[in-house]
């Protein structure tokens, strides 16, 4: 027993005793004998993804097709040119190879009549469907019609998809959604004036409505059918397998909203969300009905061109990995329906993942960056249709502010900021120049823009990540579309191991400093000791006591 | 990710004829696989790959025809608990080398499809029979099957359709086994959803009740003993 004592003392570590006596000790015996600190562990080799795949098929150039002039689209990764020409000219009125290589059905986009005599087609019909992402499998623990918002990152997610012909996956061998089924919801375009009809065609297993938020919309249609969208007033929502049509003849343009009106506190977070814009009229005004996954819009309308060199749709977004989960939990569209709407808390519910347009740093490089040169004007239209505000903040630069929630400003209100506060469903339009006076551009570069609060620049709360992307200008991007950063290496952002937590965050430019650290074993087998010195003695010590007579 | 890097070299080593028949030629890794489709496409809907005289190797003539005339929609999942979609058959038993035709009708007011995946490539581009209807349509295709006993996957390939009720299977001969989660063919993975609340906590108290009864009577036998 003694023994047990005496070993427990000796292991138990100095760095522990009471501070007295450790004063006492160094003053009788110094310090102890150097012992060097674990030492630094070195980062393994980094797989990282390719950061700019090749644009095999010249989906980048500037083309024409069907005689719609496309402009070029410089990031790595552009829309299908085809599908793009398609939306202008209507699928209606396309050749069959070209409608064979958008990959859309003959009824996606109906254009018809010119009612006003301008040239453009102002009898617009649109079909939508509904298209669930990283959805849950019958049979694996894999999410099924896969889409990634970063490396290895798959939240379920929902979406308004244009209505494609054949598989929902790139093909049989791949989980991976076609490249046209994404997030955000396609931005669509109309023209003030157009009578459109809006065909939803509940292809998910849930019901759905369409709500046109700010398009001057009817209550009711011509037949006096709930026409808002919104369950609690206006209609039934539309059963799976369900369709309904909507209708809109708009008076007024500007940048406006849709998103699903059913149970919206978690559809609409889950990504039934897109950005509504209403162009104004003009004489030949062929516009890009859709734009797949927001950003440049290739076939910008006259009105547009008459102002701006380029413009771009921003679509922001966030999403909770606590909601997003849940359709990944079940198969059976009761209990997921029972998870969602009546076990999710929204009340207690926290955003994990930011994107713009459908994507969180550093696949935002990719495809969602701002082209430039010095001295153009350019159009930027934003939605925040996350849960929370964003603070948009753009590097370099300072735009001004020309409409609020689709309404032009007066020309004395348009004011020139580098930070803009964007509230849940608020729109904002903005001219960003890249006139290097000082104020409004301080010149080339590659400039970030993201949301200057600091959730919205992680991805789950890890850096880089979330919406960050950046104004590039020309001189700064290379040839294949990846801006010429020269700053750290992006080859651990490439990666899911950077994203879940494994790599150090300086390892790649200050590994000595900063990596991992390896573990003391030599004072863990002391502790070990300690622990069974210990317990050793306890035994002993309590036998002792409840055998005192039978233990000599 | 290095597979998709491999693909992507494939890719760049055939996109020199890719020729850019079926839809959208997707994300651009995709493209190498689907070439040559034989594809139409009306309002009705798509018929791919439809083959009416093309012997697989192996067969020396067609065995048989069969016709089958296969219904789709919401209202076919409505006697089978958890699922949304479904078809009016989901299990299609037919003879080595036999040809089939079936006309896929759907009654919904969204689209459909009828896909058969695991034929061979070099009659069938990327393996794949392929029907698809618009809401409210019918289309008709046929196809060849080869000679081999195995069980071919039949599904809706619109997303979360499969898993919500549209997976069938076409079991050529004896077949090659059950898939899972046919509707009343197969069963179901995921039975765990369907516990009870406090399952576990109920398993866990019943384990430890149990370990400690056994250890009593044992005790006890010993001390007769």
């Amino acid at each position: 027993m003694v023994l047990a004592l005496f070993v427990a003392l000796i292991s138990f570590p100095p760095a522990w005793y009471p501070v007295a006596l450790k004063v006492q000790l160094s003053l009788w015996f110094g310090a102890s004998e150097y012992r060097a600190l674990p030492i630094s562990v070195p980062g393994g080799q980094i797989d990282s993804e390719v950061f700019c795949p090749p644009d095999l098929l010249n989906w980048r150039d500037s083309q024409v097709i069907e005689g719609v002039a496309i402009s070029e689209s410089l990031p790595c990764i552009a829309d299908n040119p085809f599908m793009v020409a398609s939306f202008v000219k209507g699928t209606n009125n396309i050749s069959h190879q070209t409608l064979m290589k958008s990959g859309l059905t003959p009824d996606a986009i109906e254009k018809g009549e010119d009612l006003d005599g301008d040239g453009d087609p102002d009898v617009i019909h649109i079909r939508l469907e509904l298209v669930e992402l990283n959805g849950a499998s019958g049979e694996s623990d894999q999410p099924v019609t896969q889409y990634e918002i970063a490396p290895g990152i798959k939240p379920g997610l929902w979406v308004f998809a244009p209505k494609l012909a054949g598989m929902a996956r790139e093909n049989f061998e791949s989980k991976m959604a076609r490249s046209s089924l994404r997030v955000p919801s396609p931005v669509i375009r109309i023209e003030a004036g157009d009578q459109v009809k809006i065909t939803l065609e509940n292809t998910h297993y849930m019901p759905h409505t369409l709500h046109l938020h700010g398009s001057d919309h009817g209550f009711v249609d011509a037949d006096g059918k709930g026409n808002d969208g919104v369950p609690l007033t206006s209609e039934l929502p539309v059963l799976p397998g369900n369709a309904r049509t909507y209708e809109l003849n708009p008076r007024k343009a500007g940048t406006m909203f849709y998103h699903c009106h059913v149970q919206p506190h978690v559809h609409v977070t889950m990504g039934l969300q897109g950005m509504f814009i209403v162009e104004e009229n003009r004489p030949n005004n062929w516009l890009q009905t859709m734009n797949i996954g927001a950003g440049l819009v290739r076939v910008p309308s006259v009105a547009v061109k008459e102002d701006y060199t380029q413009e771009y749709d921003l679509h922001y977004t966030d999403l909770d990995k606590q909601l997003s989960e849940r359709i990944q939990d079940s198969n059976d569209p009761r209990l997921v329906t029972r998870s969602m709407h009546r076990e999710y808390d929204v009340t207690d519910a926290t955003a994990d993942y930011f994107l713009l347009n459908g994507k969180s740093f550093p696949y935002t490089f990719r495809e969602s960056i701002v082209v430039v040169e010095e001295d153009e004007n350019i159009k930027l239209r934003v939605l925040n249709g996350g849960t929370k505000g964003i603070a948009l903040h753009t590097h370099g630069h300072k735009f001004t502010l020309t409409h609020q929630d689709g309404v032009p400003l007066p020309e004395n209100a348009q004011v020139v900021r580098d930070v803009l506060w964007l509230a849940t469903a608020q729109r904002a339009d903005l001219a960003l120049s890249t006139i290097n006076d000082g104020l409004h551009s301080y010149g080339s570069g590659i400039w970030l823009f993201h949301d200057h609060q600091n959730r919205g620049i992680t991805t789950d709360g890890i850096g880089p990540g979330g919406n960050i992307s950046a104004i590039v200008y020309k001189n700064y991007l290379s040839e294949a579309g990846w801006p010429k950063t020269q700053g750290v290496s992006f080859k651990p952002f490439f990666t899911e191991q950077y994203y879940q937590k494994q790599i150090p965050v300086w390892q790649s430019y200050a590994p000595d400093l900063f990596s991992d650290v390896a573990r003391d074993w030599l004072l863990f087998t002391r502790l070990i000791i300690l622990s069974l010195s210990i317990g050793i003695f306890l035994a002993l010590l309590v036998s002792k006591i409840k055998y005192r007579e039978k233990i000599p | 990710m290095k597979k998709s890097v491999e693909r992507l070299i494939v890719a760049a080593l055939l996109s020199v004829n890719v020729s850019l028949c079926m839809a959208e030629m997707d994300h651009q890794q995709a493209h190498a696989m689907n070439m040559n489709m034989n594809m139409s496409m009306n309002s009705d809907g798509i018929v791919m790959n439809s083959n009416h005289h093309e012997l697989p190797w192996g067969c020396d003539s067609i065995s048989e025809d069969y016709e089958f005339s296969v219904r789709a929609g919401r209202d076919y999942a409505k006697d089978n608990p958890g699922m949304v979609f479904g078809m009016n058959q989901h299990e299609y038993n037919v003879a080595p080398c036999s040809r089939i035709t079936v006309t896929f009708f759907n009654e919904d007011e969204v689209r459909h499809q009828w896909m058969v995946h695991g034929l061979p490539n070099y009659l069938y581009p990327t393996g794949m029979f392929h029907l698809e209807a618009m809401a409210g349509k019918s289309v008709t295709g046929t196809f060849i099957v080869p000679g081999d006993h195995k069980t071919y996957l039949v599904h809706c390939d619109m997303a979360q359709h499969m898993e919500k009720g549209m997976k069938g299977q076409l079991k050529v001969g004896r077949g090659s086994g059950d898939l899972w989660n046919i509707a009343k063919v197969s069963g179901t993975y995921r039975r765990a959803d369907y516990l009870p609340d406090f399952t576990f906590t109920i398993m866990s108290f019943l384990t430890v009740v149990m370990f400690l009864t056994v250890l009593y009577i044992i005790s006890r036998i010993a001390k007769v003993k």
